[in-house]
């Protein structure tokens, strides 16, 4: 009789222990779900490496396909910068077709705003961010492809 | 001989002087299409701002910016107009930008962009010529996750130089967009977030 509530007390001390343990993993998981904070980007393997042209002109031909292929995607988007545009205390570059006047504009990580603010206008670049997308500009009527998390990638 | 050589010549000299006339009438055309297009009535930024505000007591973490608006006015007509492509809001943290994104919020695969049209309703009151910072009421439909709405708005108007600075806050209730969720009826998400626009164009 004694041995068998020792058996199951020891069972309940393991249940309980198990249990604790479960409830720790999962303290330690949402405090990390709810304090996890983007990676720097200048860290992360691009998926896609393309010039500014050739993605407008994906863009341009179809942007349901465009936006299934690069949306959220971290890239690599090369080319000439065609406007350092001035946003709150820190700057936007794009990267334009002159024909079409259709873009692409790069919004700047907080670590990678002041290399941003250097480039100018006509320099050659490279950089690396997270795809947004890309729609038709019905103010502007020209196709529109927006970048977050970007850094200088040269 | 020497007439031929004196033909030449003056072909020549002729011919250079109406290229080079015409190569700086064709700069005086550009250099004056430029400017007009700068002074004309519609002005507009690719790199506008939109902040998204929903904290609440119990988070803080609904908070997002957008610096890739597309704004614009035209100065004659009161026109105002904003557009924006919904997953360039910017979030600090990664699940919070899932959930904004996701099909209970923003839905943004399905409705990709925000936009904004109206009329500036005080007009006669904002001198474009004069620099100041002028008090604006703005009347027009804001569409979100594919829901368009009537609303008006008090912001204001900055002239300084020829260029022209919007700013304006407000608040929205999602639930008049069709957002809603179970975030939003915990109250972890508030039912009307604060939206700030500015927007400087020239």
């Amino acid at each position: 009789m004694e041995v068998t509530v020792k058996k199951k007390y020891s069972l309940l001390k393991k249940g309980g222990l198990f249990f604790l343990i479960i409830l720790l993993l999962a303290v330690v998981w949402i405090w990390y779900v709810f304090n996890e904070k983007y990676a720097d980007t200048t860290q992360i393997t691009p998926a896609f490496s393309l010039t500014a042209l050739d993605l407008i002109h994906e863009f341009e031909k179809n942007d349901s396909l465009a936006n299934k292929k690069y949306v959220e995607k971290i890239m690599v988007v090369s080319g000439e910068v065609s406007e350092v545009e001035g946003v709150d205390s820190t700057v936007n570059i794009k990267m334009a077709d002159s024909t079409s006047g259709s873009y692409v504009i790069f919004a700047f990580q907080q670590q990678d705003k002041g290399l941003a603010e250097k480039v100018k206008v006509g320099e050659k670049v490279s950089i690396k961010g997270s795809c947004s997308g890309g729609a038709f500009s019905k103010i502007l009527e020209t196709e529109f492809i927006t970048f977050k998390r970007c850094a200088i990638n040269n | 001989m020497k007439k031929t050589i004196l033909l030449i010549a003056l072909v020549t000299v002729t011919g250079s002087i109406f290229a080079k006339n015409s190569v700086s009438n064709s700069k005086k055309e550009k250099s004056a299409i430029v400017p007009v297009a700068k002074a004309g009535p519609k002005k507009t930024t690719t790199s506008g701002t939109i902040t998204f505000n929903a904290t609440t007591a119990k988070d803080a973490l609904p908070k997002a910016e957008n610096k890739t608006v597309i704004a614009s006015i035209d100065i004659d007509k009161g026109t105002v107009a904003f557009e924006v492509i919904v997953k360039n809001f910017s979030f600090e943290n990664p699940m919070m930008q899932d959930h904004f994104n996701g099909a209970t919020w923003m839905d943004s695969e399905k409705f990709p962009t925000a936009s904004f049209k109206g009329n500036l309703t005080n007009l006669s009151a904002i001198n474009f010529k004069k620099d100041g910072t002028y008090a604006a009421q703005v009347k027009g439909d804001l569409t979100i996750h594919g829901v368009t709405k009537s609303v008006t708005s008090a912001g204001s108007i900055s002239v300084v130089g020829g260029t022209i600075k919007i700013a304006s806050d407000f608040n929205i209730a999602l639930a008049d967009y069709g957002v809603n969720g179970p975030a939003i009826a915990a109250g972890k998400v508030a039912t009307e977030p604060k939206i700030s626009v500015s927007a400087e164009m020239k």
